[in-house]
C-alpha cells in the first residue's frame, strides 16, 4: 500500500470519528428536547427514562473521550507538548488571579487566549489548550468536580471552532488588522453567551430536576426550547452578559499585541525537520 | 500514613456514589448516602490520612445554600401537583401558576442529589494529591498527561514571574489604569513563555522524548472506534425511533463496549512505565469490592426497583423502602474502616 | 568516539553558514573545553553531536559526522540520547516534572525501562551527583547549582557515555558555578565520561581540561589543542592567563599556585603605587542617602539598620552571600519595599510616600532579567513605551533623547529591531534604554554580568564608566568578582542583611580570600587588581621587555 492510500484511510477514519462524535455527541447533549417527542410508550416507565438520560449522558463522556484521544494523536509532537504545557499554565493562572480578584459575574480571561490560539494554531490546539486550562486550574485550586467534564467538552469546542473565523479574515507576519481583531472579539463574545448557555443546560435537568415532571407526551422541541430560554433568560443571562462583554473587551485592548506575538512563534515554531532520503545523504556526504 | 488507598480504589468508590445518586430520587436512600460520606469525612478527618485537608464541615455548607435553593427553584418552575400551597399571577411568564408542596419536595430531592455529588468530590479532592489525581489519568492519553505535568510544574513559574514583571514594569512608570494596562503584564509574560517552551521541547528532545508516535500501530483500533460509534448511533435510532427496542439495546452496548475496548487498546500501545508503582493492596480489594455492590445492585434489575424511583407527583406520598438497597449503601462505608486498619497495622 | 570531517552546517533561511569546514576528533573520556565568542557557533556545534541540530533546529548539514559510531542526522535525537547527555543553561526551563526524583525518573520511564532497573538507575545517579538528601525537594526550592546538578543527573539516567553542556553555569553565581564544574570534574575523572562543555568563565576548569577548542567568531576557523598552546592563541582568557602570556611566563600557569610561583620570583614589585583614585576638584552633589534602613518580610529582618552614602560620578558595588540582601537593598530604594524604620533621600528628597512610577523618574533600575521588561515591537519603541509612562512623550526634545540614548548605547542601528530576537548583551542595552531615557541621575542594575561573555562585559564597563563620568551615580549588585575589582570605586560588602564592610576595592576586596581578583591574588601587597595595573605597573619598573603594547 502506497503512501498517499494509507493517507487517504487516515483522513477517512479521522474524519468519521471527528463526524460521529460530533453527531453522538451534539443529539445526546441535546436530549431534553427530542426526548419528549418520542412516541409516548417509551416515557410512561420512569425507570426506562431514567436509564435513557444515564446512558445518554454516559454517551457524551465516551465522546468526549473518543474526540480528546483523536485529537491527541494528531496534534501531538515534542514541540506541541511542551508549549501546550506552558501555555495552560499561563491560561490557568489567569483564571486564578481572575478568582482572586472581586470582579462581578461570569467574567473569565481564559476565553481570549483559547480563541486567539485555536485561530492561529489551530482547531485542534486550541481545543487542547481549552480543555486542559479547565483540567489544570481544577488541580491547582483542589476543586475537581461533576462539572469538569463538561467545562473541559465546553472550553475544548471553543477552541476547536477558533478557526472558522479564518472564514471571515485572514492575515499572516505581525500586521493584524482591525478587521481581525473585531471578527475574534466578536467570536469570543459569542462564545461567552453560548459557553454560559451550554453549561446551563448541563445544569438545567439538575436544577430543575428530572424533565418528565412535566412533559406530555407530543411535546414539541420547541416547547421545551422556550422553556429553557426562558430558564435561562431568568438564571444565567446576566452572569454569562458579562463574560461576553469580559471577552469582547479584553480581545479589542490586548488582541493585537498578542496575536503578533503569537505568530512570531509560529515561524520559529512550525518546523518539522524532513528526514533526507539515502540518496540525498550521500549526496551530501560526498560533498567537502 | 497519608491515603493508605490506591488513587483508583478512590476512583472507584466515587463512580459507585455517582450511579447510585443518578438511578434514585428517594429521599432514604439519598439520606443514607449523604450520611456515609459524613461518617467517612469523620473517620478521615480523625486518622489525618487527608492530603490537603479542609474543614470538616465545610462541603456540607454547601448543602445547607443547596437544598432550600434548589427547592425553591423547582417550586417556582414547576406547577404540576395536587397541594397547591399558593398560586402566583398566571400572567409571569415561567413562575405563574400554582406553587405546589410536590414540587417543592421535588425540588429538595434535587438539592440532596446535588450535595451528595458535592460532598463526595469534596471528599476525594481532599484524599487525593495533585500528583495522584494526574495518575489516574488512563494511558492512552499519555501524552497529554505529560502537557498536565509540565503545566502543574509551570504554574508556580507563571506566578513568580508575573510578581516579577510587574516589578519590572512599575519601575519603568507603569501605572494600573485600564485594562490596556494588563497588556505590559501579560505580554512579557506570554512572550517569556512561549520562549521557555521551545527550550523545554529542546531539553525533553535532548532526553529521548520521541516525536510523534507511529500511527499505523492503532490503525485497527481506531478502525474499532469508528464502527463502535456507528453502532452507538444505528443503536440509538433503533431503540428509540426504530422497530426494535431490544436490538438496538444491543447494537448500543456492542457498540459502547467496542469503543471502551478500543481505547483500552490504544493504551496499552502507549509504552511506557511508571517509577513507582502505587501497590494495589489488600484493602483496595475490600473497598473496591464492597463499592462494586450498591453499582450492581441498583442497576441490574435483580429485584423490586420500585422503590428506587420515588415520585412525589401527582400527590406526595411516602416513600417507600427496600432494605435490601438500604443495606446495599453500606457498600459505600469501605473508606470509614480505613483508620482502623491503622491502628491494627 | 566523537569525529567531524568537513562538516558546515546552515540554519534554514541564513545565507552564511553557521559552522564551515570544521573538523575536529575527540576520543573516549576525553574533558574537552569549547571557547569562543558568543556567535561563533558553540552551541550549534554541541547540538550537532547529539542531532538536535539538524532534527531540531532545522538546517542543512554537509560533511561527515560520527559520534559513539552513530551518524546524529540519521539517529534521531531520540536514539542518541541513549548516548550523549545535554545540559542547557536555563535551569528552570529543563524541567518537566516539579520534584527532583520525579525528574530523573521522566526519561526512564520514557524509555520503558521495567520498574527495578529505574529504581536502581535513580539511586545510582542520586549518588553519582550527591543528590541524595536532596531527592524529595521540589525543584523550585533548589539553589541554582542544585538545579543544574538535578539537569546533569537527569541527563545521566539513561547512562550515555558523552556529555556535552551548553553553558551551564552562566546563570549562576560563583558558588554554584563551583559545584558544577567541580560535579563535572569527579564525572570526568572518576567514571571516564567524555565531557564537552562550553564556557565562558574559565578559570575553575582550565586545569582540568585536557583539550580546548577555540570557534572563531562565523564559526569560520578553529583552533584545537591542549590548554595551553590554544590560550597561547587566543585573547579571551581569564586574567591570570592574560598577565602570564604578557610577561611571557612559561609553561603558562593555569591555576593561582602556578601563578604565585612566577609572580614571587619577580623582584623589585613596587609597593602600592598605582594611582589613586582621582580626588575629584569639588565634592560632587549626594544622589543617595540612605540611613539606618530596616525592612521586614513576613518578621524576617531582612535589612539591619543599613547606611549608604553615595555621590554623583561614583560606582558602588554591593556584593555579598545569596540571601544577605543584596536585592532587597535595590528594591527598597526604588520603594518595591518599604521600610519599617529608617529612611531613604535621592537628590534630597525622600520617597517615603511617593509611588514607584515617580521614585522611578529619578532612579533608574535594572532587573536581573531583562526580558521581563520588553514587550514592544521594536527597541525605539519600548523607549517610547517609558515615555508613555511617565507622560514625558509630548516633549520638544523626546526623540532627540531617545536617538541620543539609542547612539550612546550603541544599539541606534538595531532601533527598529524586534528586542526579543537579539541576543543577551543586546537585550540588556535595550533594556537599559528603555530604563535610561528619563535621565535619571541613579543607576541601579542587579547582577547584569549574567549570561554575559568576558567581551559583553567589557562593554558594560565601558558604559557604565561612561556614565559615572557624565555624573551619574551607579549602584551594582554582582558576584563577579572581576568585574568589581576592574569597576568599583567603592564597594559594600553585606551579609544576613547588614553592612559588613565599606569602604575602597584595595581595601575591601584585596585582602579578602574569596572576593580578591586573580591578579590581586597572584600580588599581594600591591594595589593591582587588573591586568592593566599589572602591564602599566611592571612598565613603569622596567620589569618586561614587551611594553607598549
Amino acid at each position: 500500500m502506497g503512501i498517499k492510500e494509507v493517507g487517504l484511510i487516515e483522513r477517512a477514519l479521522s474524519l468519521l470519528i471527528y463526524g460521529l462524535t460530533s453527531l453522538i455527541g451534539v443529539v445526546a447533549f441535546l436530549y431534553p428536547f427530542w426526548l419528549p417527542s418520542l412516541p409516548a410508550a417509551m416515557l410512561i416507565d420512569r425507570a426506562h427514562a431514567n436509564d435513557a438520560t444515564l446512558l445518554l449522558t454516559v454517551l457524551v463522556f465516551l465522546c468526549f473521550a473518543v474526540l480528546l484521544l483523536e485529537v491527541q494523536s494528531q496534534a501531538i509532537n515534542t514541540k506541541t507538548v511542551a508549549l501546550l504545557g506552558v501555555l495552560v499554565a499561563i491560561n490557568a493562572t489567569l483564571r486564578y488571579i481572575d478568582n482572586v480578584l472581586p470582579i462581578p459575574g461570569g467574567f473569565s480571561p481564559i476565553f481570549m487566549l483559547i480563541v486567539l490560539t485555536g485561530y492561529v494554531y489551530g482547531g485542534r490546539f486550541g481545543f487542547l489548550v481549552g480543555a486542559l486550562t479547565l483540567l489544570v486550574s481544577a488541580l491547582i485550586t483542589g476543586g475537581v468536580g461533576s462539572w469538569l467534564p463538561y467545562q473541559m467538552f465546553t472550553a475544548g469546542w471553543v477552541g476547536m471552532t477558533a478557526p472558522l473565523c479564518r472564514w471571515l479574515v485572514s492575515g499572516h507576519g505581525p500586521i493584524v488588522s482591525r478587521r481581525e481583531v473585531i471578527v475574534l472579539a466578536s467570536f469570543a463574545g459569542g462564545w461567552g453567551l453560548l459557553y454560559g448557555a451550554i453549561m446551563n443546560l448541563w445544569f438545567w435537568p439538575f436544577a430543575t430536576g428530572d424533565l418528565t415532571q412535566y412533559w406530555q407526551p407530543g411535546t414539541t422541541p420547541l416547547d421545551t426550547l422556550h422553556r429553557y430560554a426562558l430558564f435561562y433568560l431568568a438564571t444565567s443571562l446576566a452572569w454569562d452578559a458579562i463574560c461576553m462583554l469580559g471577552n469582547i473587551l479584553l480581545i479589542l485592548t490586548l488582541g493585537a499585541p498578542i496575536l503578533r506575538g503569537l505568530r512570531r512563534f509560529h515561524t520559529r515554531f512550525e518546523f518539522q525537520y524532513q528526514p533526507l532520503s539515502a540518496e540525498q545523504v550521500a549526496g551530501q556526504q560526498a560533498t567537502p | 500514613m497519608k491515603n493508605p488507598l490506591h488513587p483508583l480504589t478512590w476512583a472507584l468508590w466515587l463512580l459507585a456514589d455517582l450511579v447510585i445518586l443518578s438511578m434514585t430520587r428517594n429521599p432514604i436512600y439519598l439520606g443514607l448516602t449523604l450520611c456515609w460520606i459524613a461518617v467517612i469525612s469523620v473517620a478521615i478527618h480523625w486518622a489525618g490520612i487527608a492530603v490537603n485537608p479542609q474543614r470538616l464541615l465545610a462541603p456540607f455548607h454547601f448543602g445547607l445554600v443547596v437544598v432550600p435553593l434548589a427547592a425553591l427553584i423547582n417550586a417556582l418552575n414547576v406547577h404540576i401537583g395536587v397541594t397547591v400551597l399558593f398560586v402566583l399571577p398566571r400572567a409571569l411568564p415561567l413562575i405563574g401558576g400554582p406553587i405546589t408542596l410536590e414540587a417543592l419536595v421535588y425540588g429538595l430531592l434535587n438539592g440532596l442529589i446535588l450535595t451528595c455529588i458535592y460532598t463526595a468530590f469534596a471528599l476525594v479532592n481532599q484524599v487525593l494529591s495533585v500528583r495522584a489525581m494526574v495518575g489516574l489519568i488512563p494511558r492512552a492519553y499519555y501524552p497529554l498527561a505529560i502537557v498536565v505535568t509540565i503545566a502543574l510544574t509551570f504554574a508556580p513559574l507563571t506566578l513568580r514571574q508575573l510578581q516579577a514583571i510587574r516589578e519590572a514594569q512599575a519601575i519603568r512608570g507603569h501605572r494600573m489604569q485600564g485594562i490596556r494596562d494588563w497588556l505590559p503584564l501579560f505580554l512579557p509574560l506570554l512572550l517569556s513563555g512561549l520562549e521557555r517552551s521551545l527550550q523545554l521541547a529542546e531539553a525533553m528532545t535532548a532526553r529521548g522524548f520521541a516525536s510523534t508516535q507511529a500511527q499505523s500501530q492503532h490503525r485497527v483500533a481506531r478502525l474499532g472506534l469508528v464502527l463502535g460509534l456507528a453502532s452507538i448511533v444505528a443503536g440509538l435510532w433503533l431503540h428509540l425511533v426504530g422497530p426494535s427496542a431490544s436490538a438496538g439495546s444491543l447494537l448500543t452496548f456492542s457498540g459502547i463496549a467496542s469503543v471502551v475496548g478500543g481505547l483500552w487498546w490504544i493504551g496499552r500501545g502507549q509504552a511506557r512505565t511508571v517509577y513507582r508503582p502505587t501497590p494495589f493492596q489488600r484493602q483496595d480489594w475490600l473497598v473496591a469490592t464492597a463499592a462494586l455492590c450498591p453499582v450492581l445492585l441498583f442497576l441490574l434489575p435483580l429485584f423490586d426497583r420500585t422503590s428506587l424511583f420515588y415520585y412525589p407527583y401527582p400527590t406526595l406520598s411516602l416513600p417507600e423502602f427496600n432494605l435490601i438497597y438500604g443495606m446495599a449503601t453500606w457498600g459505600l462505608l469501605g473508606p470509614a474502616f480505613l483508620p482502623l486498619r491503622r491502628s491494627i497495622a | 568516539m566523537i569525529t567531524f570531517e568537513h562538516v558546515t552546517f546552515f540554519y534554514p533561511d541564513r545565507p552564511l553558514p553557521a559552522l564551515r569546514d570544521i573538523s575536529l576528533q575527540i576520543t573516549a573520556g576525553e574533558f574537552v573545553l569549547l571557547v569562543g565568542a558568543s556567535g561563533a557557533g558553540k552551541s550549534t556545534l554541541l547540538r550537532l553531536i547529539n542531532g538536535l541540530a539538524p532534527h531540531f533546529t532545522g538546517g542543512q548539514l554537509r560533511g561527515r559526522l560520527s559520534v559513539h559510531g552513530l551518524d546524529p542526522v540519521l539517529a534521531t535525537p531520540q536514539i542518541m540520547s541513549r548516548h550523549v547527555g545535554f545540559v542547557f543553561q536555563d535551569s528552570e526551563a529543563q524541567f518537566v516534572t516539579d520534584r527532583v526524583e520525579d525528574e530523573l525518573a521522566f526519561a526512564l520511564e520514557h524509555a520503558a525501562l521495567p520498574a527495578p532497573a529505574m529504581r536502581l538507575r535513580v539511586e545510582e545517579t542520586l549518588d553519582l551527583l550527591d543528590l541524595a538528601r536532596l531527592r524529595n525537594r521540589s525543584l523550585d526550592t533548589l539553589s541554582g547549582g542544585e538545579r543544574q546538578r538535578v539537569a546533569i543527573a537527569a541527563a545521566l539516567a539513561l547512562h550515555p557515555s558523552i556529555l556535552v553542556l551548553d553553558e551551564p553555569t552562566s546563570q549562576l553565581d560563583p558558588q554554584s558555578a563551583e559545584d558544577v564544574l567541580t560535579a563535572l570534574v569527579r564525572l570526568n575523572s572518576d567514571l571516564g565520561l567524555t565531557i564537552v562543555l562550553a564556557e565562558h568563565r574559565l578559570e575553575r576548569v582550565l586545569p582540568f581540561v585536557e583539550r580546548l577548542i577555540y570557534l572563531a567568531a562565523d564559526g569560520n576557523s578553529m583552533v584545537s589543542g591542549d590548554a595551553r598552546s590554544v590560550l597561547h592563541q587566543i585573547d579571551l582568557v581569564p586574567p591570570l592567563v592574560q598577565v602570564g602570556k604578557a610577561l611571557g611566563w612559561e609553561p603558562l600557569p593555569l591555576t593561582i599556585k602556578a601563578g604565585l610561583r612566577f609572580s614571587q620570583m619577580m623582584v623589585n614589585v613596587p609597593a602600592p603605587s598605582s594611582s589613586p583614585p582621582p580626588q575629584p576638584i569639588q565634592p560632587s552633589p549626594t544622589v543617595l542617602q540612605v540611613k539606618g534602613l530596616t525592612v521586614q518580610i513576613d518578621t524576617c529582618t531582612v535589612l539591619h539598620a543599613v547606611d549608604l552614602t553615595m555621590r554623583a560620578g561614583e560606582i558602588v558595588v554591593i556584593m555579598g552571600r545569596n540571601g544577605a540582601g543584596k536585592t532587597t537593598l535595590l528594591r527598597s530604594l526604588v520603594g518595591l519595599v518599604r521600610p519599617q524604620r529608617g529612611d531613604v533621600q535621592i537628590q534630597g528628597r525622600s520617597i517615603a510616600g511617593r509611588t514607584v512610577a515617580e521614585i522611578c523618574r529619578q532612579v533608574a533600575y535594572l532587573p536581573q532579567d531583562p526580558n521581563t521588561l520588553l514587550f514592544a515591537d521594536s527597541v525605539r519603541d519600548e523607549l517610547w513605551i517609558t515615555l508613555r509612562n511617565h507622560g514625558l512623550e509630548t516633549k520638544p526634545n523626546a526623540g532627540q533623547v531617545i536617538d541620543n540614548l539609542l547612539a550612546t548605547l550603541r544599539i541606534a542601528a538595531l532601533a527598529e529591531h524586534y528586542p526579543r530576537d537579539l541576543s543577551v548583551g543586546e537585550r540588556q542595552r535595550t533594556a537599559l534604554a528603555a530604563i535610561l531615557v528619563t535621565q535619571p541621575q541613579l543607576i541601579l542594575l542587579d547582577e547584569p554580568t549574567r549570561g554575559l561573555d568576558y567581551a559583553a562585559k567589557d562593554q558594560l564597563a565601558g558604559l557604565l564608566k561612561g556614565f559615572a563620568r557624565a555624573g551619574k551615580a551607579v549602584i551594582l549588585v554582582t558576584h563577579d568578582v572581576e568585574f568589581a575589582n576592574g569597576l568599583a570605586d567603592r564597594v559594600v560588602l553585606m551579609s544576613q542583611g547588614e553592612v559588613i564592610a565599606t569602604g575602597s576595592p584595595a581595601e575591601v576586596l584585596s585582602p579578602s580570600p574569596f572576593f580578591a581578583a586573580q591578579v590581586a591574588r597572584l600580588f599581594p601587597g600591591t594595589t593591582w587588581r587588573t591586568v592593566e595595573d599589572v602591564l602599566v605597573g611592571v612598565c613603569t619598573s622596567g620589569q618586561a621587555t614587551n611594553c607598549g603594547g
